[in-house]
């Protein structure tokens, strides 16, 4: 017979010394590991399952919105084709030298294999926004259904304090609407209308463009956001606005 | 709008380098040719695949690709799944002769921007 191990009175070594492979393959079972006991021949672990790694830990419970409207962009699929930035300005009217949505260019020269990559940006609908909060006049606001950022262009006095804030770069102010414009995921144009993808992610020949609702488990975007075995980002996640649009390679 | 961009300066000074270093160097080639169709833009580089690489015309010309430049483009199967079906830049781009066509998109595919820095989009833009 074998002795009854009272587990509650051994002593957790740490984690410290499993390896980070280890770790990550429980990661993958959909454990994560909280201690070893009895000279590393017992793991314990929690279940990881529902477990939210991209999005940010406040948000796991529950997504604040329904639909919780979110991009996933595959950074290395994008050749900067540009058909998004057409398609956007066709459908929202963007006039020309203003913008809802650019693509960066990346060039690594010492780079092995590869040595240029294009990253499209557009607004991050922040759960945190910078710019709903200095905005004085309410102008622009967190739509309290979806999440999206959006503009309410009479109330707008063209001050650019948004535009400041933003640390997306994603205003721009449009001289014919004098007012400030900003992507808001073609809500007007598209999603309100029964489409279910933005212009830009419909336009998208390379499936970079990746649009869905993350509070809904079988979508796309909420699949990648919650997955461990590619890495998923967010753009600079230091300025702490929690953003919707995720980036990851593919 | 226009489409070849063979630059005759590049192709001037290449062919005068040629000369100095000698035929043992290579051979006269297109400089870059920039497809675009369907979609701007791809830089297909000859001093990349001929110089750096070594090969020699015939490798690709005239049966994988015709001498006149950018005739590739006018064909309406001229996408990636022609490619990943061993047709044009896949005949080589298979993953095993060179990189795959469906890896390292960007190395070929300079997009719009690789597209306006060609010389004569940008004697074309100044024009405007």
């Amino acid at each position: 017979m074998f002795k009854k191990i009272d587990f509650d009175k051994l002593k957790n070594e740490g984690l410290e010394n499993v390896p980070m492979k280890e770790r990550r393959d429980f990661l993958k079972m959909g454990l994560a590991l909280t201690g070893i006991f009895a000279g590393g021949t017992i793991f314990s672990a929690v279940s990881s399952f529902d477990r939210v790694f991209a999005s940010t830990e406040e948000f796991k419970e529950k997504y604040p919105y329904k639909p919780h409207y979110a991009m996933v962009i595959y950074q290395n699929r994008c050749i900067d084709c540009e058909r998004c930035i057409e398609a956007c300005a066709e459908t929202n009217k963007v006039p020309e030298g203003g913008y809802r949505t650019r693509i960066l260019e990346h060039d690594a020269p010492d780079a092995i294999g590869q040595q240029r990559e294009f990253i499209p940006v557009l607004c991050n609908q922040c759960n945190i926004p910078q710019c709903t909060r200095v905005c004085p006049t309410k102008a622009t606001y967190k739509n309290p259904t979806n999440g999206i950022v959006m503009m309410n262009i009479t109330k707008c006095i063209g001050c650019l304090t948004c535009q400041q804030a933003c640390p997306y770069n994603a205003r721009y102010f449009n001289e014919e609407k004098k007012a400030v414009d900003k992507c808001n995921f073609c809500f007007d144009t598209r999603l309100s209308k029964g489409e279910s993808l933005t212009g830009c992610a419909a336009a998208c020949p390379a499936g970079c463009r990746n649009f869905g609702d993350l509070s809904d488990p079988s979508s796309m975007v909420y699949r990648t956001v919650h997955q461990i075995e590619k890495t998923v980002w967010v753009m600079r996640p230091e300025a702490g606005t929690k953003p919707n649009v995720f980036y990851t390679r593919g | 709008m226009k489409n070849y961009i063979i630059n005759p300066m590049t192709a001037a000074i290449l062919a005068l380098s040629l000369l100095l270093a000698g035929a043992a160097v290579g051979q006269e080639h297109g400089g870059d040719i920039v497809y675009s169709k369907p979609l701007k833009s791809v830089t297909f580089s000859h001093k990349v695949h001929v110089e750096d690489k070594g090969l020699i015309c015939d490798m690709c010309h005239a049966r994988t690709f015709e001498m006149k430049a950018l005739s590739a483009q006018e064909n309406g199967d001229f996408k990636m799944q022609a490619l990943y079906d061993g047709k044009y830049c896949g005949a080589c781009h298979n993953g095993t002769m060179a990189f795959a066509s469906n890896s390292r998109c960007a190395t070929c595919h300079t997009g719009v921007k690789g597209y306006k820095t060609q010389p004569g989009e940008q004697a074309a833009a100044s024009a405007h």
